[in-house]
């Protein structure tokens, strides 16, 4: 397999791991961690302070004892934790991300916002609570320049694109701040499908990016 | 380091190790024997801990109580699941805790990783006996590597995980720029990820 070549940032695996992000943003973390091990090594070190942190804190009192539990186990039904069926398996699509869709790729509703750009809209939350959505970017495309407010994650599910750090391939993730300028362009013979994930608007630094910023609601 | 050293460290905190150890064996006897009295141990331990983790994170008492009680409800029906060569017991109840408390807040679930997917080339390579070795030690180590962060350091890796606060929320908090509660985040990890890699050697 492909080895990644763009990783997660310890900042962004020590919220995960805190569980202090929004659904959206678990969501392309857990595609990324599907595929790289090492990010998942990373993950499991913040999981492991986390613990040691636990056994840090001062007890409070509980009501309930241990022999209440044992009997509560009796009387109190299975919780069920176990993550509902899959619709349908999605070649090259990690199960975190091929749970949210109605159908493959090509047969999404997509809608289109520029030429050779369209989009699909995953997430229902206000748009100043950031966006969840996957781009769709035919060959040659660029996006406007633009920076974020607070984080913006893009994972990458097929084809290519480079900017200004380099090339992002399928499972790479983009994970960027919001001192961070950028200008995505595809270099890929196919589109360039990504899922991003941001917890504020995107903000676009010229007059064209401000004019479409309405229509492309990222 | 070297070897007297390494010796040293871990012989660091004879007591702590002895308690994640018994912790350790409460687990496996859960989930091997359903172990009453490893329950009562384990429960004895930590239960309270859990309590103060979700209070810190603003919950109400009564709410804490409730989410408590099925939190260790849940270590006692699937502490068959834990596997001691992967995990401290710690961070094993850390995840069980932290993913039903977003559940609880969020309405639904926390989105994890699933390895268990044939239509993707994953690699979910399991770490060499070396590694597993690390593993064991991991939490000692760790605890070691935190005991040596600098107090500004761990100051935010706590209110991250016990405020359960962004890093935006952590800055206000502390009245800094969000770009210095992200480097000391990156700088916690950083020295502690290289003083397990140096404790590995």
């Amino acid at each position: 397999m492909n080895t990644l070549s763009h990783h997660l940032t310890d900042e962004t695996l020590q919220d995960y791991s805190a569980g202090v992000l929004n659904a959206p943003m678990e969501t392309l973390i857990a595609c990324h961690l599907t595929l790289c091990p090492s990010c998942r090594q990373r993950s499991q070190l913040a999981d492991a302070i986390g613990g040691l942190s636990l056994g840090d804190e001062d007890a409070v009192a509980m009501k309930a004892s241990a022999s209440d539990i044992l009997s509560l186990d009796k009387t109190t039904a299975q919780i069920d934790t176990t993550p509902p069926p899959i619709e349908m398996q999605l070649q090259g699509v990690p199960k975190p991300l091929a749970r949210l869709l109605p159908g493959p790729m090509t047969e999404l509703p997509w809608k289109s916002f520029g030429p050779g750009m369209k989009q699909f809209n995953l997430g229902s939350q206000p748009r100043k609570e950031g966006a969840f959505k996957l781009l769709s970017l035919d060959p040659g495309s660029r996006m406007s320049k633009h920076t974020h407010q607070h984080r913006e994650l893009t994972f990458i599910v097929s084809g290519s694109y480079s900017d200004e750090l380099g090339q992002f391939k399928a499972g790479d993730i983009a994970d960027l701040s919001a001192d961070h300028h950028h200008r995505p362009h595809v270099d890929s013979d196919v589109p360039c499908i990504s899922l991003i994930a941001t917890d504020a608007p995107v903000i676009f630094d010229g007059l064209f990016g401000k004019m479409v910023q309405p229509f492309v609601g990222i | 380091m070297d070897a007297q050293l390494l010796q040293t460290a871990k012989s660091l905190d004879p007591a702590a190790q002895a308690l994640t150890q018994r912790m350790r064996d409460n687990l496996v006897a859960i989930g091997k024997h359903r172990d009453e009295n490893a329950f009562q141990d384990f429960y004895a331990h930590f239960s309270g801990r859990i309590k103060s983790f979700l209070m810190g994170k603003g919950m109400q008492e009564s709410v804490a109580e409730e989410l408590s009680q099925e939190i260790m409800l849940i270590v006692w029906r699937r502490a068959e699941s834990y596997d001691p060569d992967k995990a401290a017991p710690s961070t094993w109840l850390f995840t069980i805790a932290r993913n039903r408390r977003t559940d609880y807040l969020r309405g639904n679930s926390r989105i994890e990783v699933e390895l268990d997917d044939e239509m993707l080339e994953v690699d979910s390579s399991e770490p060499t006996q070396d590694e597993q070795v690390g593993l064991s030690q991991q939490a000692q180590v760790l605890e070691m590597a935190m005991n040596k962060l600098p107090q500004e350091q761990r100051q935010v890796l706590h209110l991250s995980y016990f405020r359960g606060q962004s890093h935006g929320a952590i800055a206000k908090w502390l009245d800094l720029p969000i770009g210095t509660v992200k480097s000391r985040i990156r700088l916690a990890m950083q020295s502690i990820r290289s003083e397990i890699k140096s404790e590995e050697i």
